[in-house]
């Protein structure tokens, strides 16, 4: 009788191996959408339409869910992260420092007071404004007008290292703190309240998105999407259908991710 | 009388216009590359040196190419400080031109 228990132990330790590793609400994987020459690195799900960042082309596109491409525009000096906030679509523009913003198919260029070396992510929410300063190892967070400096280069609590993406809900800030391997979440006064992920073996956190219940962040390196409840609880990971992710987006019950390698977009769904 | 004049001119010319034909190619071979922001970053670093164009980067290869045009001068201590400054240290750095070629290998 023992050994069999035994056998079953082992059996069900190598199917759960073998599966996405499940321990809340399941996503399952839905489709792939394949990018003609494109490696994407921000994303917005927008409806019926991704908004995705083509930095190797210097453009920012819009497609369809089957990933047809609805609109270009282009001579956008890599653009990276993404937001979309009142249906206007802000691109942080990695190799000027500026910000532009694309609204019912109008550019128009953002430059900020506090100059960013490196802008690569951008969250807008009411009147607040949050940008990832990449190279500078901090949050430039701009609220009413007024500026304040989250973060500073480091690897203790409340440092950043090497900063790609932010995320505003709630009066928090969540920040993918690529290069330190996990997410740290801040007030709108700079206190670091958590870190999230540390002991999660993260080789490079690159994206992050923040819906009500859970934070989403990936793994670049790891090819891997962990998912966490907003008290820092590892709940689920995506290991399948996904090369080098950079950004998600959850809209509709859906996730969506970017895939840099894939030249494609994973979709799943809960 | 006018004909020598004019060949002479053409010599000038064609003397001055070899004289700013001396773009250079550099390859800067880097670990680490596979991040685009990484990737990218290092570009904008090194399109702060005067004079650089066509920057491409092989992320699988790690191999970094430019060219540096007109007659602008450019030293490897130069090159590596952009590479350092983007993160990175560079392995090796190749400055060639025309006429000669200049290697160096950084350790």
């Amino acid at each position: 009788m023992k050994r069999i228990t035994f056998l079953l132990f082992i059996g069900l330790l190598f199917f759960t191996g073998c599966k996405n590793k499940t321990i809340g609400v399941e996503w399952k994987f839905v489709k792939q959408i394949k990018l003609d020459n494109i490696s994407p690195i921000g994303l917005q799900a927008d409806g019926k339409y991704l908004w995705i960042s083509d930095a190797k082309n210097n453009r920012v596109i819009k497609t369809d869910l089957d990933g047809s491409i609805v609109k270009k525009y282009p001579d956008i000096k890599r653009p990276m992260h993404l937001s979309l906030y009142n249906s206007k679509i802000f691109v942080p523009e990695y190799l000027t420092d500026n910000i532009i913003t694309i609204t019912e198919g109008k550019i128009e260029t953002l430059q900020l007071n506090e100059k960013p070396n490196a802008p690569s992510g951008i969250s807008v929410n009411d009147s607040v404004m949050a940008v990832a300063d990449f190279y500078n190892h901090r949050i430039i967070l701009i609220k009413k007008g007024n500026i304040k400096i989250i973060g500073k280069e480091g690897h203790k609590k409340g440092e950043l290292y090497y900063p790609t993406d932010v995320a505003l809900v709630n009066d928090k800030i969540y920040v993918a703190d690529a290069y330190n391997n996990r997410v740290q979440v801040f007030d709108y006064n700079g206190n670091a309240l958590k870190v999230i992920g540390d002991k999660d073996k993260i080789n490079v956190a690159t994206g992050i998105e923040v819906t009500d219940n859970n934070i989403f962040i990936t793994d670049f390196e790891g090819n891997r999407i962990l998912i966490y409840d907003l008290n820092s609880k590892l709940i689920y990971i995506i290991n399948k259908h996904l090369n080098k992710p950079t950004d998600i987006s959850v809209s509709e019950n859906k996730m969506y991710v970017s895939n840099y390698a894939g030249s494609s977009i994973s979709v799943f769904e809960q | 009388m006018k004909r020598i004049k004019y060949i002479l001119l053409l010599f000038i010319l064609l003397g001055v216009s070899s004289s700013f034909a001396q773009d250079k190619e550099v390859k800067i071979r880097v670990d680490g590359l596979s991040c685009p922001f990484c990737a990218y970053g290092l570009e904008k670093k090194l399109n702060d040196i005067e004079g650089v164009e066509n920057i491409h980067i092989d992320f699988e290869k790690g191999l970094v190419t430019l060219n540096i045009v007109g007659s602008q001068k450019i030293s490897e201590d130069e090159i590596k400080s952009k590479v350092e400054e983007a993160g990175f240290t560079p392995k090796k750095i190749e400055i060639s031109d025309f006429k000669k070629t200049s290697t160096k290998t950084i350790k």
